[in-house]
C-alpha cells in the first residue's frame, strides 16, 4: 500500500497549480460576469498537455490515466476556478471514443481532446429520463448509411463552445422490458436540424447549459461509437471517469473554501484574538478539512481502481458523494467564517456557492448514489 | 546552470544550534530563483538552434526532487554532488565543487542565480568564475550569445550598463527577468529518463579537507533575531490621501 504520489504527479499538481495561480479566481469570476469563457486559461493548459494527460500518446496525448486528469481538474478548481467541462469533454468523451471508437474514429478525435483544442459536450440528460436511462426518449433511426435523430436533451452543458455533442440516443426498444437500447452518436454542433437554447442558472460560471432540440439532424453511421444497442453499457465506462472528475472539482473547490477561511481566520481579529482562535470557528473549519480529505482519499482510490483496470464504480459513487457534501459544507464553512465579507464579491466565496451547490446534483444526483450503494454494498433491494 | 535545492521557504526554518547554519536535513525543493537562470538557458539554446543545458547542483542526501522541475522545464540532463564531507560547506566550498564539476566536460557559459534565497550571499557564482578561470558578469538582465562573445544587459541601481565578455563565463541571472516556463506534460513524463548523475567528492578528485565543514574559511559566529519592523502609517483617505502618499514617497527620496 501506497499514499505516495509519484514525481512525476507531484510535478503536474505543481505546473498546474503555477498555472492556474496566474489566472486565479478573479479572472474565473469575471469571465462568469461577463458572459465570456475561460478560454486563455483552456488553451494554455491544452497546450502544455494537461488536458489531455489521459489520451494515448498515438494519438499526441500524455498516455496516463484519470489519476492525472482529476490532478488538473483539482488544481485548477483548488485556485478557484473549476473547469466544468473538463468533467465532459476529456473524461466522458475523450474516453468513450479512447475506449470504444473504431481507429478512424480515434485519428479524428484524440488529437484534438490531446490538446485541449477539440470540446465535445456529452448529452445524456431529458426532460423526461433525468436519472432514469432506461426512459431516454430521443431517438435515432437508420436510414441508409446515417441516422436521422430525434428529440430534446436539456441541461447540457458547454453546447455553446463544442464543435460536437456526444448523443445518447434510442435505437431500439427491449422487446420484452420495453427498455432503451442506447447508441452513443457524434454529432456536429452545427449539424442541420440542431438547435439549441441557453437554460439560466443560479451558477455563476463561465460554462452554459441548454436545451438541445434535434429535428431530424442526420448523422453519418460512421460516427457512432462503438456497436449499436450497446450504449448503456460503453455510457457506464464513461461514468466513472466522469464522477471521480466531479469529485476532484469538488475537492479542488473545498480546498479554495478552506484555504480562504483559514487565512482569514488567522488574520481577522474582532475581540482580542484572531476569530480562529474560537472553537466556534475552528472546529466546523477542522472538521470540513478531515471530510475533504476523506473524500479526497476515497477519489484517488477510485481513479487508481480505474487506471487499474478494476472495478470502480463503488469508489467512484462513493467519492462523488463524499466530494460533494464536503464542498458545499467547506464552502459554507467559509463564507460563515468571513461574515459579513463571506457575501462580498470581493472576497470570492459566495460566488461560488451555485458550482458547489450543482456537485450534489449534477452529473449524478446525491440519492441515485445512495440508492447504488445501498444496492451494490448492501444488498439491500431496489425501491424502483 | 547552477541549480540550488533548498528547504522550502514556504516552511518554518531551523537553525542548527552549534554551527548556527540552516538545517537541510528534509526534502528540498528548486531554488525559485534559478528558474530564471534555466529558462534564460532554455531560451539561449533556442536562439542558437542547439546545445544543451546541463544542471549541476550539490545538495546533502543525494537529494535530486529539485533537479526534475528543470529537467522536465527541458534541461538536458543534471550532475549532483552529493556528499556528506560536504556538510558545512561555506560559499567558496561551493564554487569548488561545482568548478570540479562543472570542469569535467566542454562549456560555453556557466549560469546562475545572482543569489540563493535561503543563504543569500551572492558571492558564489563570483567566487566560481575565478575558480574557473573565467569572467563573471553579475545582475544580468538580457543574455546574447554573438559567436565567441556574450552581450549581457547589465542591471545597475541606474539602469543598465552594456557588457560585452568573451565565452566562456559566468552569468548570474536576475530574479524577474524572464518569464519561466512551466515544465509541458511531455516534459513531465520525460525527466525521469533524463540523465542525473550522482558523484561524490572522491569522483571530483577534491580532498576531503579542503572542501565542507573541515575547509570552510566563513564561520556563522553569531545569530540575531532580525529586528521587528516599525508598524505602519496608515493614511486615511479624506480626498488627500494621494497627496500624503507622494509627501511621504518624497521624504524618503523615492520620488
Ligand atoms: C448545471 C448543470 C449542468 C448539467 N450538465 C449536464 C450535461 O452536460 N449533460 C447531461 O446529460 N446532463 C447535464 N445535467 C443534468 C444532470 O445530470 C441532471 O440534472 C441530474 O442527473 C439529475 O437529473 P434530473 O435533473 O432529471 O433529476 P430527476 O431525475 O428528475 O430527479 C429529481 C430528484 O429526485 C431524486 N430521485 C430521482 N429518482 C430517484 C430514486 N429512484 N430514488 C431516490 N431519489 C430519486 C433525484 O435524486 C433528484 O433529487 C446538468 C445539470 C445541471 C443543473
Amino acid at each position: 500500500m501506497n499514499f505516495q504520489e509519484s514525481d512525476e504527479q507531484l510535478m503536474l499538481r505543481n505546473a498546474v497549480a503555477t498555472i492556474g495561480q496566474r489566472y486565479g479566481h478573479a479572472y474565473y469570476a469575471e469571465k462568469a460576469r461577463e458572459g465570456e469563457k475561460t478560454n486563455e486559461l483552456w488553451a494554455e493548459l491544452g497546450r502544455a498537455g494537461y488536458l489531455g494527460v489521459n489520451v494515448p500518446e498515438a494519438y499526441g496525448g500524455g498516455g496516463m490515466g484519470i489519476t492525472e486528469l482529476a490532478i488538473v481538474a483539482e488544481e485548477v478548481a483548488a485556485v478557484g476556478a473549476p473547469l466544468l467541462l473538463m468533467v465532459v469533454s476529456p473524461a466522458i468523451c475523450a474516453t468513450l471514443i479512447a475506449h470504444f471508437g473504431s481507429e478512424s474514429q480515434k485519428e479524428r478525435w484524440l488529437p484534438g481532446f490531446a490538446t485541449g483544442e477539440l470540446k465535445m459536450a456529452f448529452a445524456i440528460t431529458e426532460p423526461d429520463a433525468g436519472s432514469n436511462s432506461h426512459h431516454i426518449s430521443t431517438t435515432a433511426t437508420l436510414d441508409g448509411d446515417s441516422y436521422r435523430l430525434g428529440g430534446t436533451k436539456y441541461y447540457i452543458s458547454g453546447v455553446d463552445e463544442a464543435a460536437a455533442i456526444l448523443v445518447v440516443a434510442r435505437t431500439g426498444s427491449d422487446p420484452d422490458t420495453g427498455q432503451a437500447r442506447l447508441s452513443l452518436l457524434v454529432v456536429d454542433r452545427d449539424s442541420p436540424g440542431l438547435t439549441y437554447q441557453h437554460i439560466p442558472v443560479e451558477i455563476r460560471a463561465p460554462e452554459k447549459q441548454f436545451t438541445v432540440f434535434f429535428d431530424g439532424v442526420s448523422v453519418p453511421a460512421g460516427n457512432r461509437i462503438g456497436s449499436e444497442g450497446d450504449g448503456l453499457r460503453q455510457v457506464f465506462f464513461g461514468l466513472n471517469p466522469e464522477r471521480i472528475l466531479s469529485a476532484a472539482l469538488a475537492s479542488g473547490i473545498g480546498r479554495y473554501a478552506l484555504e480562504r477561511a483559514s487565512a482569514y481566520a488567522r488574520e481577522r481579529k474582532v475581540w482580542s484574538t484572531p476569530i480562529g482562535s474560537h472553537q466556534g470557528i475552528s472546529h466546523p473549519l477542522a472538521t470540513a478539512a478531515i471530510e475533504l480529505e476523506c473524500a479526497r482519499l476515497m477519489a484517488q482510490k477510485a481513479a487508481w481502481r480505474y487506471d487499474s483496470g478494476l472495478d470502480a464504480g463503488e469508489a467512484a459513487n462513493m467519492a462523488k458523494y463524499a466530494a460533494g457534501e464536503a464542498a458545499i459544507k467547506a464552502l459554507d464553512q467559509a463564507i460563515q467564517t468571513h461574515g459579513g465579507n463571506g457575501m462580498a464579491i470581493e472576497y470570492g466565496l459566495a460566488d461560488m456557492w451555485g458550482m458547489a451547490r450543482l456537485l450534489r446534483i449534477a452529473p449524478v444526483s446525491r440519492e441515485m448514489i445512495l440508492n447504488f450503494v445501498a444496492q451494490h454494498t448492501l444488498g439491500l433491494p431496489k425501491s424502483y | 546552470m547552477c541549480v540550488k535545492q533548498i528547504p522550502d521557504p514556504a516552511a518554518p526554518a531551523a537553525l542548527d544550534p552549534s554551527t548556527r547554519n540552516l538545517v537541510r536535513d528534509g526534502k528540498l525543493i528548486m531554488d525559485e530563483s534559478d528558474l530564471y537562470g534555466v529558462e534564460m538557458g532554455l531560451q539561449l539554446i533556442d536562439a542558437a538552434g542547439g546545445g544543451e543545458v546541463t544542471l549541476v547542483s550539490m545538495a546533502p542526501n543525494g537529494e535530486t526532487n529539485g533537479l526534475r522541475n528543470a529537467l522536465a522545464m527541458g534541461a538536458a540532463k543534471a550532475v549532483l554532488v552529493s556528499d556528506p564531507a560536504l556538510a558545512g560547506s561555506d560559499a567558496l566550498g561551493t564554487a569548488k565543487v561545482l568548478a570540479a564539476a562543472i570542469r569535467r566536460g566542454p562549456f560555453d557559459l556557466v549560469l546562475a542565480a545572482t543569489e540563493s534565497t535561503d543563504g543569500y550571499t551572492g558571492t558564489m557564482p563570483v567566487q566560481l568564475a575565478e575558480l574557473l578561470g573565467v569572467p563573471s558578469v553579475t545582475f544580468a538582465k538580457k543574455v546574447t550569445v554573438d559567436g565567441a562573445s556574450l552581450k549581457v544587459d547589465r542591471q545597475t541601481e541606474a539602469g543598465y550598463d552594456e557588457v560585452a565578455c568573451p565565452l566562456p563565463a559566468v552569468v548570474t541571472v536576475t530574479a524577474g527577468v524572464v518569464e519561466p516556463r512551466f515544465p509541458s506534460f511531455k516534459g513531465i513524463m520525460a525527466a525521469k529518463s533524463k540523465p542525473l548523475e550522482t558523484l561524490s567528492i572522491a569522483d571530483l578528485g577534491l580532498d576531503a579537507a579542503s572542501v565542507g565543514g573541515a575547509g570552510a574559511r566563513e564561520e556563522v559566529v553569531d545569530v540575531q533575531q532580525a529586528e521587528a519592523r516599525q508598524a505602519g502609517q496608515l493614511v486615511t483617505d479624506e480626498g488627500d490621501a494621494h497627496e500624503k502618499v507622494i509627501a511621504f514617497l518624497e521624504d524618503l527620496k523615492l520620488i
